[in-house]
C-alpha cells in the first residue's frame, strides 16, 4: 500500500533520510519507532510528499508518487496526523474533521456515512464537535486530528507520535479506539511512528526502527 | 463649542473626504492582507495594481466617452479595467513570487521591489507623467448638500455613495466568504498552516492564485474609483502602498473588518490633518500607526497566536 525504496531526503542542504525503504502492506499496521530526531517526522513528510526525495521511488498503491503534488495525497485515500495536530483554531471541531471531505468534493451522503463511521469509533468526537478548535486541550486535539484523518484514510493513515503528551488513560482510549479501527475499517494501512515500541505493541503486526535518518532493523 | 461652529465646515469636509479616501485605501489593503496570508511575501508592487488599475479605468472611460458610449459605461469602464488587470497580472505574478516563498524575507522585499519598480516604469510608458484626469463618474452624479453642524457642505454623491458603498459591498463580500463558502475555509485553512491544509487535500498552489488575483483586482478597483476623484500622476503607487502596509501593520494581519476600522481610522486621520493641520498630512497615518503598534503589537485586532493547535 505504502512503499518507500531507497529514499534519500535533504533538508537545507543536510541528509536527514538515507535509503529509507519502508514496506506498509494493505491492511497492515506497521510502527517506526526512533529516538527524537531519527528522522520519523520526515519519513512521513516525504511520504505526504511534504519534502521532495532526492534520491528513490516512493508509491502508494502500486502509483509512483515522487512527482505528485502534495495535496493528492488525500484524493489516494491518505490520512495525515502529524505530531502537533495542526488543527485549524478559528474552526469548529466538526468544520475541522469535515474539511479534507469537502475539499475532495465528496457527496453529501458518502460524507454522512463516513462522519458516522468516525463518530462510532471517537465518540467523545460528537459532543467536541461544535466546540471551536482553539479551545481543545492537548489530548482532545489529538482525537480530533485521528477523526480528521479516518475522514480522508481510507487506504492508509500515517499518526505521527499520536500517544505523545497523552495522560495514561487518554493514551489508553487512544489505542482502544485504535483497536477498534482495526475492526471497524480492516483495509485501512496504519504507519504509526513513536519513540518507544512499548505502547504499539498489541497494535502493529511489525516494526522498523529508524536510526539517524537509517532503517536499522525491521 | 464655538470651536466646532467656526470649523464645523473644514470638519464636515473632512469627515467626508476621510471617508471615500478610506474606501479607497481599504480595498488596496484587504487585498495586501489576503495575500499575504497566502503567500507569507510582502508585495511592495500591490501599490502599482493600484496605480495602473486607474490608468487603465481612465483610459478605458476616456475612450469609451470618445465613441459615444452611454453615461453609464464609465461606471463599467471602472469595473472592466479592475478586472482586466487583476486577470492580467494576477496570475504571472503571483508565480513569480511564489518562487520566492522560501527565501528570505529581504529577498522577497528586494524581489517585489524590483517589480514596482518595473511596473512604474511601465505605467509612464504607457501613460507618461503628465496628470491624467477621468472624473466624469463623478461629474455625472453631481453634488448634494450634506448637512453637518449646523451647515450644508457640497459633496460630490459619488465620493459620498460609490466609493463608500463598494468598499462596504467588498468587506460584506470577503467575510461572508470567508466564514460561509469552502473556498473561504481552503483559503483561512492555506494561510493558517499551508502544510496542514495541503495534506487535508487543498491545493494551495491555486488558492494562492486566486487569492492573489482577487487582491490584485480590488487594488485595481480601488485605484480605478479613486480615479474619477483626483488626477493620476506617477508616485501614486508609491504612496497607497505605504499608507496600506500601515493599514494592514495596524489592523493585525488576517484581518478583513479590522482592515475596514483602521482604514477607516487612517483616512479620517489623514484628512483631518489635510484641513487643519496640512504639514502632518504625511506623518499622521505613521503616527496612528506606531501610537497602535506600541500600544499592541500585534495590531489592534490581531490575536496573538499563544500556542499551535
Ligand atoms: N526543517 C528542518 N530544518 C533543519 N533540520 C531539520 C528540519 N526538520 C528536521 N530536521 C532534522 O532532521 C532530523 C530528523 O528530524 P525528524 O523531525 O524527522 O525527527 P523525528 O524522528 O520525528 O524526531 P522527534 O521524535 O523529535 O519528533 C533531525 O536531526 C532534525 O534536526
Ligand atoms: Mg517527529
Amino acid at each position: 500500500m505504502l512503499r518507500l525504496d531507497e529514499v534519500t531526503v535533504e533538508i537545507a542542504g543536510v541528509t536527514v533520510l538515507r535509503k529509507v525503504s519502508l514496506r506498509v502492506p494493505p491492511g497492515g499496521r506497521i510502527a517506526l519507532i526512533g529516538r527524537n530526531g531519527a528522522g520519523k517526522t520526515t519519513t512521513l513528510r516525504a511520504l505526504m510528499g511534504l519534502l521532495p526525495a532526492r534520491h528513490g521511488t516512493l508509491a502508494i498503491d502500486g502509483r509512483d508518487c515522487r512527482d505528485m503534488p502534495a495535496h493528492r495525497r488525500a484524493a489516494l485515500g491518505v490520512g495525515y496526523a502529524p505530531e502537533e495536530r495542526r488543527l485549524f483554531g478559528s474552526f469548529s471541531v466538526r468544520q475541522n474533521i469535515l474539511l479534507p471531505a469537502e475539499v475532495l468534493g465528496l457527496p453529501e451522503a458518502e460524507i454522512t456515512r463516513r462522519v458516522e463511521t468516525m463518530f462510532d469509533l471517537l465518540p467523545e468526537l460528537r459532543e467536541l464537535a461544535p466546540r471551536r478548535a482553539a479551545g481543545l486541550s492537548g489530548g482532545q486535539g489529538k482525537m480530533v486530528a485521528l477523526g480528521r484523518a479516518i475522514m480522508v484514510g481510507t487506504r492508509a493513515i500515517l499518526l505521527d507520535e499520536p500517544f505523545q503528551g497523552l495522560a495514561p488513560a487518554l493514551a489508553l482510549r487512544y489505542a482502544e479506539a485504535l483497536l477498534q479501527l482495526k475492526s471497524a475499517l480492516p483495509d485501512v494501512a496504519i504507519l504509526i511512528t513513536e519513540s518507544s515500541p512499548e505502547l504499539l505493541k498489541p497494535l502493529v503486526e511489525s516494526t522498523y526502527v529508524i536510526e539517524r535518518g537509517e532503517i536499522a532493523a525491521a | 463649542m464655538s470651536w466646532f461652529s467656526d470649523n464645523g465646515l473644514l470638519l464636515g469636509l473632512a469627515t467626508l473626504d476621510g471617508l471615500s479616501y478610506a474606501a479607497a485605501i481599504f480595498m488596496v489593503a484587504v487585498g495586501l492582507n489576503l495575500i499575504f496570508g497566502v503567500l507569507r511575501v510582502l508585495n511592495i508592487a500591490h501599490g502599482s495594481f493600484y496605480a495602473i488599475g486607474g490608468y487603465s479605468a481612465a483610459s478605458l472611460g476616456l475612450m469609451f466617452a470618445a465613441r459615444g458610449l452611454p453615461a453609464w459605461a464609465a461606471f463599467a469602464a471602472l469595473a472592466i479595467a479592475a478586472a482586466i488587470v487583476g486577470v492580467l497580472l494576477g496570475p504571472p505574478i503571483a508565480r513569480l513570487l511564489r518562487r520566492t516563498q522560501h527565501q528570505e524575507p529581504v529577498l522577497q522585499l528586494l524581489v517585489t521591489f524590483g517589480l514596482f519598480m518595473i511596473l512604474e516604469d511601465l505605467q509612464k510608458l504607457i501613460w507618461g507623467v503628465q496628470p491624467i484626469v477621468f472624473d466624469r463618474p463623478l461629474k455625472l452624479l453631481g453634488n448634494v448638500d450634506v448637512p453637518f453642524a449646523g451647515d450644508l457642505i457640497p459633496f460630490t454623491r459619488y465620493q459620498l455613495f460609490v466609493l463608500p458603498g463598494i468598499a462596504i459591498v467588498t468587506l460584506v463580500a470577503l467575510a461572508w466568504t470567508l466564514r460561509r463558502t469552502l473556498f473561504g475555509r481552503m483559503l483561512v485553512a492555506v494561510t493558517v498552516d499551508r502544510e496542514a491544509a495541503i495534506s487535508q487535500g487543498i491545493d494551495a498552489d491555486r488558492i494562492t492564485m486566486v487569492t492573489f488575483t482577487i487582491g490584485t483586482a480590488l487594488a485595481a478597483l480601488g485605484g480605478a474609483l479613486s480615479s474619477a476623484t483626483a488626477s493620476l500622476v506617477p508616485g501614486v503607487g508609491a504612496q497607497t502602498i505605504v499608507l496600506s502596509f500601515a493599514v494592514v501593520a495596524t489592523a493585525g494581519l488576517g484581518q478583513v473588518e479590522g482592515a475596514a476600522i483602521t482604514a477607516l481610522l487612517i483616512g479620517l486621520g489623514r484628512s483631518t490633518a489635510i484641513y487643519f493641520a496640512p504639514e502632518l498630512e504625511v506623518v499622521i497615518p505613521y503616527l496612528i500607526m506606531v501610537g497602535v503598534l506600541l500600544i499592541r503589537p500585534q495590531g489592534l485586532f490581531g490575536v496573538i497566536e499563544t500556542r499551535r493547535i
